[in-house]
């Protein structure tokens, strides 16, 4: 593992779990906690084994974010986006958890036969907020995969009218295709407009899953909550990078938490934003590790096959993006962290990934700060056997069959032993 | 107030065959994974005799070190990588409930700690299990690994058994006195313990445990002629003993009933050839008795050890103090996926009562079963770090740099363990 998955592997554990053994629906009580102080608790009665009811406690916040209603900016949204149907938000959340959302796994779609699912990158246009439907990922059709789908894409535009110049579609199955052209349209008096729209190809995909495939994206989609609740600020500023539009807060610093007590910087200019780590490690030793890390780091990027990843710079003091930061933010043991994120990092499907990077990249280093300690570890180990072995061969025989720590001492051994 | 003590403590109780990890406070842990590492060998293996070649080839050899240290899998996907892939070699960092390779060990944790459970080892206290025969010095380097490499801020490590007995008594009082029969993948062990204290003088081992019932009902089909694909035989048997098999109370009536009315005892196993993909189906028959036998009669299985498990625990409790002997009687827990098998504990119950009645005066016998006893160390493990007293029974990194090493050789008996 070089880069931490998205989603928490218990939790889809548990979920996949319990959809496969649905009606022996056990009683589930469980607890856990994740890297930044991320608290999960996940609930479910005999009674109804469809619910469960899913809490989660974020980071505490630094004073200079904006944190209200215990949430970080946006995050409602993108929960009602990304699982629109199967979960319910309750307010208030469970004592001591930032959120509780109801869970109803008889609302996923169902596994047998074949839907349509159609990915939407939105990324382009994206000035609006209506009714969460702008940060959505995807769609999901159940139950009569073509009708729905139509009326889907019809309501869409109507909600969103530039989507009607912006939606554009590549049906990759030509099955479907034909399908699409011969049966549907014909019989639907607007669907000739959508289907100009479907055909000039370009940032919508529009393949036939499975629904067992769907069900499973929407289950990975649900233990990705952490991604979708701490991300939503940082989602909402690089989409707009992505669409190129010009930010109304250009050049003004926003925080963001990342880990307890502390948060990492953003500045969103025209057609970028720069975002700023501070680093910090408790320990000397990890401190030392994570300071050359990131040197090397940033040396790294600059090797042949990395031209199109982000611009990195590492400093040991505070950079100027940081001028207006707060005081407690401007120490960080293992210096500043900068990256420069351009439209092309974030366009489409990359956004995810890009969003999960950032939000985690404290984790990743750490990481590996840790794979190098017990890397040494390794190293000395073979140092010192090598050096007990050096020795063992200097000694006379007699003496090499103690070398052993502990053994068990078996009735042959214990005569052998008397008798010398 | 240190933070990490408000966070539930990590517990991961790492077995021959399987780890079992978590966080204190859950009745079950939240991953049981095989205790196994697959390595890309392809960096390791390259030619030693480079080394005095000068810097380059050292720059080649330290990135290759480099690139098998993050190119690792543990668990269920180091089987199936080790299966697809001819270039990742598995190795088992723990036999016979001992560390053998630490370098694995330590990778295995790293894989526990950030792949699986996800935590931060900077934010959790660590309970961590051994087997009772454990040297000092393995505790030692365990306190190594834990403290530098992961710089957890504190960390017990509690003898297995000890866990067994404090999973056993959540409900009713805390009874920290009995004799634990621990039968895991690699390991079986009889453990008397008196007031949470292991009594070590008495600690019997036998050289019988799971794997060894694994191999034997895959020799029972081998030799009967089942058609299972020989790359996949040993799995099919720890899955047909895990599915199949049962503890009997009379092999020879058992045998008989089997031939009587065969269509009722024999079973189908079916599975899917690796290589081919072609679908195949094998019967199970006397095995599913036979298994769980080779703990009652040894000698079907092994010409060396012949002494029945009851007579070992007899044996054992005959050792302990005389002043203890009666309520280790009284309180036989059973522990580690070894005792599964239906019936197990009555047919213990049964041969243990027997020896103990033809030495004249009646003593109570008990053996112990609870629905945990899977992983009844990870969950007496749990409860024990979910006590308060846990976190002043731990040695913390403070300690660890002031005193070195040497204090994780002793972990205190606390309070809570009563
Ligand atoms: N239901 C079952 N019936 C019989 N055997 C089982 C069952 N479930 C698991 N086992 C066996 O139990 C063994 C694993 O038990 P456990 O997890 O207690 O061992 P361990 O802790 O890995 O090993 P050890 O304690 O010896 O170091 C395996 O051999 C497995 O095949
Ligand atoms: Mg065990």
């Amino acid at each position: 593992m070089i880069l931490l998955q998205s989603h928490s592997r218990y939790l889809l554990q548990i979920l996949t779990n319990r959809l496969q053994n649905i009606e022996k629906g056990v009683e589930l009580d469980c607890h856990w906690v994740e890297f930044d102080d991320v608290r999960y608790h996940i609930q479910a009665s005999i009674k109804s084994p469809n619910l469960l009811h899913l809490s989660v406690s974020l980071p505490t916040p630094p004073p200079e974010t904006d944190f209200s209603s215990g949430l970080p900016l946006g995050a409602i949204e993108a929960i009602k986006a990304a699982y629109a149907g199967v979960v319910h938000i309750l307010d208030p959340p469970r004592d001591g958890f930032n959120l509780t959302v109801k869970l109803n796994l008889a609302k996923l779609p169902p596994l047998e036969g074949l839907e349509l699912i159609l990915v939407v990158d939105l990324t382009v246009r994206i000035q609006y907020s209506i009714h969460g439907f702008t940060s959505f990922d995807f769609i999901l059709f159940w139950n009569h995969p073509i009708s729905a789908f139509a009326s889907m894409i019809f309501q869409l535009s109507w909600i969103i009218p530039e989507y009607r110049e912006s939606l554009a579609c590549l049906a990759e199955s030509t099955e479907l295709n034909k399908f699409l052209g011969s049966q549907l349209f014909p019989t639907h008096p607007n669907l000739t407009f959508f289907w100009k729209l479907l055909s000039s190809s370009d940032n919508m995909t529009l393949s036939l899953l499975d629904g067992a495939e769907i069900r499973h994206a929407l289950v990975v989609k649900i233990a990705s909550v952490r991604e979708v609740v701490m991300g939503a600020p940082l989602r909402v500023i690089l989409k707009r990078v992505a669409s190129r539009s010009v930010p109304s807060n250009a050049g003004v610093l926003v925080p963001l938490v990342h880990r307890p007590n502390e948060s990492f910087f953003l500045v969103p200019q025209v057609e970028k934003a720069t975002v700023v780590f501070p680093m910090r490690f408790n320990d000397s030793v990890d401190t030392v590790l994570a300071t050359s890390f990131l040197q090397e780091f940033v040396e790294a990027r600059r090797t042949a096959g990395l031209n199109n990843a982000p611009t990195c710079l590492w400093s040991a003091s505070p950079p100027d993006e940081l001028k207006d930061a707060p005081e407690q933010a401007l120490h960080a043991n293992a210096g500043f962290v900068s990256f420069v994120i351009y439209p092309r990092h974030v366009e489409g499907k990359k956004l995810d990934k890009t969003v999960w990077s950032l939000s985690t990249f404290h984790a990743y280093v750490n990481y590996h700060v840790k794979c190098s300690e017990g890397f040494m570890h390794t190293r000395m180990r073979r140092r010192v056997e090598s050096l007990i072995q050096a020795l063992d061969r200097a000694k006379p025989d007699e003496h090499a069959n103690i070398s052993k720590s502990y053994k068990r001492l078996s009735i042959e051994e214990s005569r052998g032993n008397s008798h010398s | 107030m240190d933070p990490s003590t408000s966070r539930p403590a990590v517990v991961i109780d790492n077995g021959t065959g399987y780890t079992k990890m978590g966080f204190a406070g859950n009745v079950e842990p939240c991953f049981i994974a095989p205790t196994v590492v697959a390595v890309n060998e392809s960096f390791i293996t390259q030619p030693n005799r480079s080394s005095n070649k000068g810097s380059s080839s050292w720059m080649a050899q330290h990135n290759a070190g480099v690139m098998a240290d993050l190119d690792f899998f543990i668990g269920e996907e180091a089987v199936s990588k080790s299966r697809t892939s001819s270039t990742y070699n598995l190795t088992y960092p723990i036999k016979h409930g001992q560390v053998d390779n630490w370098d694995a060990m330590e990778r295995f944790w790293q894989q526990c700690i950030f792949n699986y459970l996800r935590c931060d080892p900077e934010d959790h206290y660590f309970l961590l299990t051994e087997s009772p025969l454990t040297p000092p010095e393995s505790r030692e380097y365990t306190g190594e690994i834990m403290f530098e490499t992961f710089n957890v801020p504190g960390l017990y490590i509690a003898v297995q058994p000890v866990l067994a007995l404090a999973a056993g008594y959540t409900t009713s009082k805390c009874e920290m006195t009995g004799v634990v029969v621990d039968v895991g993948d690699g390991a079986t062990h009889v453990v008397p313990v008196a007031e949470g204290y292991v009594i070590g003088s008495s600690i019997k081992s036998i050289p019988i445990s799971g794997k060894d019932v694994t191999l034997f009902i895959q020799q029972l089909m081998r030799e009967r002629g089942e058609h299972v694909p020989p790359e996949d035989s040993f799995e099919v048997a720890r899955k047909v003993k895990e599915t199949y098999c049962y503890t009997c109370a009379d092999i020879v009536k058992e045998y008989n009933k089997h031939d009587k009315e065969p269509s009722k005892y024999i079973k189908q196993w079916r599975g899917i050839k690796p290589k081919t993909g072609a679908p195949y189906a094998c019967d199970v028959g006397y095995e599913r008795f036979l298994g769980p036998e080779i703990f009652f009669n040894p000698e079907i299985y092994n010409k060396e050890f012949t002494t029945p498990l009851p007579a070992v625990i007899d044996k054992c409790i005959q050792s302990a103090p005389i002043d203890t002997r009666r309520a280790l009687y009284k309180n036989i827990v059973l522990s580690g996926g070894s005792t599964m098998f239906k019936d197990f504990q009555r047919r213990l119950q049964r041969d243990t009562k027997k020896i103990v009645d033809a030495r004249s005066h009646p003593v109570e016998v008990n053996v112990v079963s609870h629905p945990i006893q899977r992983y009844a160390v990870w969950f007496g493990g749990s409860v024990l770090a979910s006590t308060p007293e846990f976190f002043t029974a731990c040695h913390t990194k403070a300690e660890y740099e002031e005193y070195g090493a040497s204090i994780c050789r002793t972990n205190p008996v606390f309070k809570g363990m009563y």
